[in-house]
């Protein structure tokens, strides 16, 4: 038996092993240890001798044994790395110690990598590159699995007697496409505008400005499904700026397409100012209602880092009116920024101007942030307050109850 | 799971493999497990066997928890052996490994092979504190000073900030040894401790008392106290520096608070420029002002009563003694609100000069610029701690500055207990302290202030205790 073993594992030493490590990628290991899961079963079948004396150190000598033909190879070759081969070999070690760190990493990537500031920089980073690699693996085996299945009931469903009796020939897609765009292009002659503001460009990391793109994009996307959709102004976009060239790899060759406007100018050149209302968490002043006659301007900035006021520092210098939503007036705010998504807000202004209801367009608010609508009306909050008090201060002390619950109601009914 | 207590057999290892729920990461839950219950090595030698027998190779994972535990154990031979099988088996090494094996190494009598892997890990990237920390005290046990400060000013270019422990053990292991060069060492460190603004804990006080006794020759003899408020020393007679800024790190504050605190990105984000030159003229037309109070902070002290009568008792407080009054506000103040009354704020604009910001404009900024602008002199008054201004500034420096100079020049109000409803009793917390609490030095001296305990101090308060020494 300890022959056939010793033999097996000379087998796989010079076969398998050299080769996983040569290339030094997960797919091979798995490989390797997918064909060698076999002997353990092997070994169980032939023998159970129980007294096979413990030899605690064999695992040194199989490790050392096994690699002195490889010692050899690698020691021919040539010893300098340069400086991207060489964080490639660590960040390979890294993934091997269990670390979150990409199977596969680009040249620019590792670029990237390797101009990070700091060691928790360089940390943050491998693992956003982990998760995504994740995702986009996951995405893939996905969609195979729906390959599969559609192939599946197509092999089915091949009844090529049945005849359609229908009279639109089936393309939905690029039918329901011309629709949409028959209806943003007469909002761009007659729709309410809608204003993007892109100076937030070097108030942002490269990240941010990608983040933003990407939630302009979604916005986009809701606008041109809605009933009445917005005439969006891209204002203060500069050609070649890190917001264009992001806008030019998500759209390509549709950018040019597409039924906004952009200019570099800013809203102020474009509209009247008494017209414009900027849209910022910030503001001391709550929107009541959705006024078709006004410009919305939203900033286009996702802000990752806290930096309160800038949008509204922006608003300020123009001298332009300011709104925010009223969030705590209608929702019991529960964790989490009061600053939305830009795709967030896209869907709260589009329910707004086809309803006007706040409630609805609420909704749009992520769930995680607030537990409920305000449901109550004020003078019954009040009164709780009121019993909630009294039992707390008990009865000495209702009239500073009271007195606190006539400041809240204010409060409430100001907002 | 719950690792076995002596070594298996194969077989044993693998009927526990198939009854553990995910079979993949057997080997390492069970090695993690190991480490956490602190197992013989027999026991993960065993495993890890097994895993050589069946697989024909040990992943890296494996080897580093292995070693891990062998580092916990202080197993040196078996150290040496993982490494040598890990330098044959993998070009590089990761950091988490050169960690393990530097502090493996060091706490053994072949510590120097620890600095030879340190400087093979600094070939690969930046070592880590703790790293450095682990040679470090291997050089100083075995009374190696040179090295040992070699290495720790290695650590200083280096930008890592040694822990309160390594220059402790650098004093505990240099006591009764002779040589100036040493003593000019140790106090290199003191003066980092008087740079940085850090203060040693109990223990690491009395390791430098400690050292400072057994100098040979040196007479220095160390007591415990507590500084009078004046800023004498008890013990001594010594008077400690004073709080003051110098004239050129006053005037670099002022500016950086105008530059990065006031405008910062944006003037308009904080205030606008408008704004802030209607109140530059205003302060510019009434200087100097010995207090500058924050209303809107002060207002709030007791929250039963109206805010312009807390208001109003502060400023009554603090006009006695003829000084001069700013009071910083925002324009809804003068509304005449329930809380604020029109007639008491008449009756105070009478004893104090007042300015009212915009609603939505920061009244703190505009606080920092008078009281900086009126001179050393000025106080002011606020129970805010002032943290998000100071970290508008860019540095560390400034920072410090920003803090020495907020000690001594900050008043916080608060109000005394539930009986006295009338008398707004102002209890200075801080006594906007006149000396500087820094380790500090004139040859003969050394004073030294120390925490009592580990976790008693928030960064804004600074230590009561101090160490004094002299040379008798």
């Amino acid at each position: 038996m300890q022959s056939a073993n010793m033999l097996l594992k000379k087998i796989v030493r010079s076969s398998v092993l050299p080769f996983a490590a040569q290339h030094g990628m997960k797919k091979d290991f798995f490989l390797l240890t997918r064909t060698l899961s076999l002997s353990p079963c092997l070994k169980q079948d032939k023998s159970c001798s129980p007294s096979e004396k413990l030899d605690l150190d064999a695992w040194k000598k199989v490790m050392k044994s096994g690699l002195q033909e490889e010692v050899s190879e690698t020691a021919s070759e040539p010893k300098e790395l340069s400086t991207f081969a060489a964080a490639r070999e660590i960040l390979e070690m890294w993934r091997l110690a269990g670390r979150l760190v990409p199977e596969n990493i680009s040249e620019e990537q590792l670029k990237t990598f390797m101009e990070c500031p700091s060691k928790s920089a360089k940390k943050k980073y491998l693992k956003y590159l982990h998760l995504k690699e994740l995702y986009k693996k996951s995405d893939k085996r996905k969609m195979e699995e729906k390959r599969e299945r559609r192939l599946e009931t197509q092999d089915q469903a091949s009844n090529p007697d049945e005849t359609k009796r229908n009279s639109f020939i089936c393309s939905w897609a690029s039918g329901m496409d011309r629709a949409y765009s028959w209806r943003v292009a007469q909002s761009m002659v007659f729709g309410q505008p809608l204003v993007f503001d892109m100076s937030y460009e070097k108030d942002m990391s490269i990240r941010e400005v990608a983040n933003t793109v990407r939630q302009i994009v979604f916005s986009e996307g809701c606008n041109r499904k809605s009933a009445d959709p917005f005439h969006i102004h891209f204002c203060n976009l500069k050609d070649d700026s890190l917001y264009h060239r992001e806008f030019i790899k998500h759209y390509s060759k549709a950018w040019d397409k597409l039924l906004v406007t952009v200019t570099d100018q800013c809203y102020t050149e474009i509209f009247p100012k008494e017209k414009l209302i900027y849209l910022t968490a910030d503001s001391p002043k709550v929107m009541k209602t959705f006024d078709h006659d006004k410009i919305y301007i939203i900033g286009s900035m996702v802000d990752k880092s806290i930096k309160t006021g800038v949008s509204l520092a922006r608003a300020k210098r123009l001298g332009l009116e300011t709104a925010a939503l009223p969030l705590d007036k209608y929702l019991l705010w529960n964790t989490g920024a009061k600053n939305l998504t830009l795709d967030q807000m896209m869907h709260i202004l589009l329910t707004l101007k086809d309803t006007g209801d706040w409630k609805a367009a609420l909704e749009f608010v992520p769930k995680r942030k607030y537990c409920g609508f305000v449901s109550k009306p004020v003078h019954e909050l009040k009164k709780n307050l009121n019993l909630i008090n009294t039992l707390k201060l008990g009865k000495r002390q209702k009239e500073v109850g009271k007195q606190f619950a006539k400041n809240y109601s204010k409060k409430l009914t100001q907002k | 799971v719950q690792p076995p207590e002596k070594p298996l057999q194969a077989e044993e290892w693998n009927r526990l493999k198939e009854s553990f729920q995910s079979p993949e990461i057997f080997e390492e839950v069970m090695l993690n497990s190991m480490i956490r219950c602190n197992s013989p090595i027999d026991v993960a030698k065993s495993l890890l066997t097994h895993v050589a027998k069946s697989d024909g190779d040990i992943a890296y994972n494996l080897l580093v928890k292995y070693l891990a535990l062998c580092v916990q154990q202080g197993q040196t031979s078996e150290i040496h052996d993982v490494y040598d099988i890990m330098k044959i088996r993998f070009k590089v090494l990761e950091s988490g490994a050169y960690s393990l094996l530097i502090k493996g190494l060091s706490k053994s009598d072949q510590w120097r092979m620890a600095l030879t892997l340190l400087e093979e890990a600094n070939q690969l990237m930046i070592p880590s504190r703790g790293n450095y920390e682990s040679c470090i005290k291997a050089a100083s046990r075995h009374q190696e000073m040179n090295l040992a400060f070699q290495l720790y000013h290695e650590m200083l270019t280096k930008d890592l900030v040694p822990t309160l422990d390594v220059l402790q053990a650098l004093f505990d292991f240099s006591r009764g040894m002779k040589g100036a060069e040493l003593q000019k060492q140790l106090f290199g460190i003191l003066l980092y401790l008087r740079e940085n603004q850090m203060y040693p804990h109990k223990t690491f006080m009395r390791s430098i008392k400690l050292w400072f006794e057994s100098i040979p020759g040196g007479n220095w003899r160390g007591h415990l106290t507590n500084i009078k408020d004046s800023g004498q020393c008890p013990v001594c007679n010594h008077q400690l520096e004073d709080s003051n800024l110098t004239e050129e790190e006053y005037n670099d504050l002022r500016e950086r608070i105008i530059k990065d605190v006031i405008h910062g990105t944006d003037t308009f984000r904080k205030t606008s420029p408008q704004e802030f030159e209607a109140f530059q003229t205003f302060v510019e037309n009434r200087l100097p002002f010995d207090i500058v109070i924050d209303g809107l902070n002060v207002s709030h002290i007791k929250s039963r009563r109206m805010q312009c009568e807390n208001l109003f008792e502060a400023v009554n407080c603090l006009a006695k003694g003829n000084a001069r009054l700013l009071v910083l506000g925002r324009k809804h103040m003068l509304s005449n609100s329930p809380n604020w009354k029109r007639a008491v704020m008449k009756e105070m604009q009478n004893k104090a000069d007042f300015f009212f910001a915009d609603n939505i404009s920061e009244d703190d900024t505009f606080l920092l610029y008078a009281t900086l602008q009126s001179g050393k002199h000025c106080k002011f008054v606020t129970r805010d701690f002032l943290r998000d201004h100071k970290a508008c500034l860019p540095d560390d420096l400034t920072r410090h500055l920003f803090r020495k100079w907020q000690r001594g020049h900050q008043i916080v109000i608060s109000a005394s207990g539930e009986g006295k409803r009338n008398v707004l009793s102002v209890f200075v917390q801080q006594p906007a302290f006149r000396y500087d609490c820094v380790v500090q030095t004139t040859g003969d001296t050394w004073h030294i202030p120390y925490k009592d305990n580990f976790d008693e101090k928030y960064s804004y308060e600074v230590p009561r205790k101090w160490l004094c020494i002299q040379r008798k």
